[in-house]
């Protein structure tokens, strides 16, 4: 990679609870936390006045109550963030079209080539952070480095509202002693092994031996030292292209039954194959995602040709993907199901030349296809006007059966 | 060499041929036009190795002799020079001088050995028709062309004469134009595809009036239009038997007021998908539907009153294909022929026509 890359992190501060505070301002200044509010539900985000008790995003609502009795949650509305996060991204094209979105409220920027034509990246980041509070009423932190890995050590420096530059010459001295649970990828646990060697700061990781690191690390061991030293050559992937589309479900009780099974991985190839249809593309790769109750995460695909976005073909490959991994663990519980769809192409343009394959399909098409060929768009047109759930399939019912255990 | 004429003189051919001159050139004498004066008559040839033209002026006071000169520049000079002035062009030495008025320039050359020509194309084929139908077969398909695409044969058009019937052919694979007009004398033209380059370059020398000879040999062709000389190079390569993807009698036609479909097409495509153009058809007897509807959930929706006896059917497709298609038919009414949602659709005149499109459906 150049010397001259010059990237940014934006981070939106509090983003999900900003966004509250700002469409209903009486909820200011209050411990505020947005996220599911049943048993299982977990804090999605976290306002700044209720993380001083220790309430963080990704933990247990149960747990947030209990740190703050007093918290106010309130439920997510991810239509209204996805409005707001597109009005962020389009301050974000007004710089440069090298945008690499996380999620909703977090990008990496490759300004490299925008810097003679909008300044220096101080000012690139003072004017992305006054346009999106122009647009949205919002804050945004951003950090700005030579690569990915030290623009978003340094977004998070001087959050919330923060504006951060890292100059190449810095680089070293800030990653000497930044603590190691700081590098992405050490977590609490790596983070207790590597005190157990004696090494708390990046700049201790840096120095550390093949020998200490390899049990930790593995083959990562050298990669790990190089980022340890703020080193980081990943490219910045705008993500023009779609990677994915999918739709996933965290279950409030674990589920057992094949029934009650079957019934959410229908709904969920659903949702999923509506949003494809939504964005205009269609699939090649069905993937379910299954966690178990033991918080084991597995994953099954299936490639196949030619690409569809037919809901009826997409449920199909996932409930046989669900049930292939069903027969080989009859009896576990399942906490989360997913199903995500990847290898998208825009609407196929069908070839005059290829007249000869597009026979052989008609031929071949299950009579069921021309029917859902018809039923899909109608029902994502009820759902564009009334809402996703607005009109369900039947099989993604729950039957008379009694429910789950 | 030496050469005097008025301005609007050596304008004209110089005009002609620029459009082959190119702005950035791997070899520099591509950026220059070689000047010709041979019995009285100056011709100016521009090539960039594909295409050549060549346009030819009488001129007095001239001197024979060869010499290229940046045409760029040449034509930007004599372009800016007073309405009919007086040009007089001298070689002096390694340099051309020019004079109009009371304005000189000095222009550097390079040597006229060092300019690539095609002179002989021994043709095998030949014959004259209007320049008015000439221009009629390129426009009528030239938008099909493929732009770089890999199938290198489809950068360019098909021409082929079968005794009577002299027919251009174009298509990217997702659409195929078709246009054939009647030969006063009959001739056999065995299937040649003519380049992008030179179709454009081409349709944009024929005009309304007069004739244009058209010479076909192994590896060129060559047009002939008055006092222009084009020649291009040929794709080597098959183009696709265009017949078998034509559909022969679609089971369902629809006839429609070519203008009325035309703008209801074009009012929908404001809201479909800006990169993928596709819209729905959906088809009852007499009712034509058209939909579109892009990412931010936006969508439009005309009816248009046409004539269909058949079932109903839903078929999607670019937009902009079946624009093209649309204006370039000659007529008030138009007749779409469809299979089903996955077959081409046939645009033409009702009952068929000189020209006929073949349009894919997306499947949306």
């Amino acid at each position: 990679m150049s010397r001259s890359r010059c990237i940014l992190h934006v981070d939106m501060d509090a983003f999900y609870a900003s966004v509250e505070v700002r469409d209903n301002p009486s909820l200011a200044g209050l411990p505020l936390v947005v996220g599911g509010m049943g048993g299982r539900g977990v804090v999605a985000a976290a306002s700044y006045e209720v993380r001083r008790f220790g309430v963080h995003s990704a933990m247990p609502m149960s747990e947030a109550k209990r740190r703050c009795p007093q918290l106010v949650c309130v439920a997510p509305r991810m239509a209204r963030y996805r409005q707001v996060s597109e009005l962020v991204f389009s301050v974000f094209e007004q710089f440069t079209p090298q945008i690499e979105g996380l999620s909703l409220d977090e990008a990496y920027l490759d300004i490299s080539a925008s810097l003679n034509l909008f300044g220096s990246p101080r000012t690139i980041g003072e004017q992305i952070k006054k346009r999106i509070y122009e647009a949205t009423g919002l804050c945004a932190s951003v950090g700005a480095g030579p690569n990915k890995l030290v623009a978003k050590i340094a977004s998070d420096m001087d959050k919330p509202n923060g504006l951060r530059i890292i100059e190449d010459s810095q680089v070293a001295a800030i990653f000497r002693a930044l603590p190691v649970y700081r590098l992405h990828g050490i977590g609490k646990k790596t983070a207790a092994q590597l005190e157990a060697l004696g090494i708390a700061t990046c700049g201790d990781l840096s120095q550390a031996t093949d020998a200490q690191l390899k049990p930790v690390f593995g083959r990562y061991a050298s990669a790990i030292r190089a980022r340890a030293r703020g080193q980081d050559d990943r490219a910045v992937v705008s993500d023009w292209e779609e990677k994915q589309v999918s739709a996933e479900e965290t279950f409030a009780v674990d589920l057992h039954r094949p029934e009650a099974l079957r019934r959410e991985i229908v709904g969920l190839a659903d949702r999923a194959a509506s949003r494809l249809r939504h964005k205009a593309l269609v699939t090649c790769c069905v993937t379910v995602k299954i966690r178990t109750a033991d918080f084991q995460t597995l994953t099954r695909s299936h490639t196949f040709a030619p690409p569809t976005d037919d809901t009826r073909q997409i449920t199909q490959i996932a409930q046989h993907l669900l049930q292939s991994w069903r027969a080989l663990v009859p009896d576990d519980k399942v906490r989360l199901l997913g199903v995500s769809l990847r290898d998208l192409a825009p609407a196929t343009q069908l070839d005059l030349f290829a007249s000869a394959a597009i026979e052989s399909s008609v031929h071949t098409q299950p009579n069921g296809q021309q029917a859902t060929k018809r039923l899909d768009p109608l029902l994502d047109g009820i759902r564009g006007r009334f809402g996703a759930g607005a009109v369900t399939r039947a099989s993604a019912l729950p039957t008379k059966t009694p429910p789950d255990p | 060499m030496k050469l005097n004429c008025e301005r609007e003189q050596i304008l004209s051919p110089l005009q002609a041929v620029i459009g082959v001159v190119e702005r950035r050139q791997t070899m520099p004498i591509l950026a220059n036009v070689l000047l010709s004066v041979r019995d009285g008559r100056l011709s100016v040839t521009a090539t960039d190795l594909e295409v050549e033209l060549v346009a030819a002026v009488t001129v007095s006071g001239a001197e024979s002799g060869e010499i290229t000169v940046p045409g760029r520049k040449l034509l930007d000079i004599i372009k800016a020079l007073p309405d009919r002035v007086e040009v007089k062009l001298s070689l002096e030495g390694d340099k051309i001088i020019v004079r109009g008025g009371k304005s000189r320039f000095t222009l550097s050359t390079l040597s006229a050995t060092e300019f690539p020509t095609v002179d002989e194309i021994n043709p095998t084929a030949s014959f004259e028709l209007l320049q008015v139908d000439l221009k009629r077969l390129l426009e009528k398909t030239q938008f099909s062309m493929a732009q770089q695409d890999v199938r290198y044969y489809l950068n360019g058009m098909l021409l082929e004469a079968d005794g009577k019937l002299l027919r251009t052919v174009a298509t990217d694979g997702h659409r195929l134009a078709l246009c054939e007009l009647e030969l006063k004398t009959p001739s056999t033209l065995n299937q040649v595809i003519v380049p992008r380059k030179g179709v454009l370059e081409l349709s944009r020398l024929v005009g309304q009036e007069g004739s244009v000879l058209i010479e076909v040999g192994s590896n060129h062709i060559r047009a002939t239009i008055g006092d222009i000389r084009f020649t291009s190079k040929l794709i080597d390569g098959r183009f696709p038997e265009y017949g078998r993807v034509i559909p022969n009698k679609p089971p369902r036609t629809v006839k429609a007021d070519r203008d009325l479909l035309r703008h209801a097409l074009q009012r929908t495509a404001i809201l479909s998908n800006e990169k993928y153009r596709g819209i729905k058809l959906a088809l009852r007897a007499n009712v034509l539907t058209i939909m579109a509807h892009n990412p931010e959930q936006e969508e439009a929706e005309e009816e248009v009153e046409v004539g269909y006896e058949g079932d109903s059917m839903e078929v999607g497709f670019n937009v902009n294909y079946l624009l093209d298609a649309l204006g370039a038919i000659d007529g008030a009414e138009v007749e779409l022929g469809l299979t089903d949602s996955n077959s081409s659709c046939l645009v033409s005149l009702p009952g068929g026509g000189a020209a006929r499109y073949v349009v894919m459906p997306m499947r949306l």
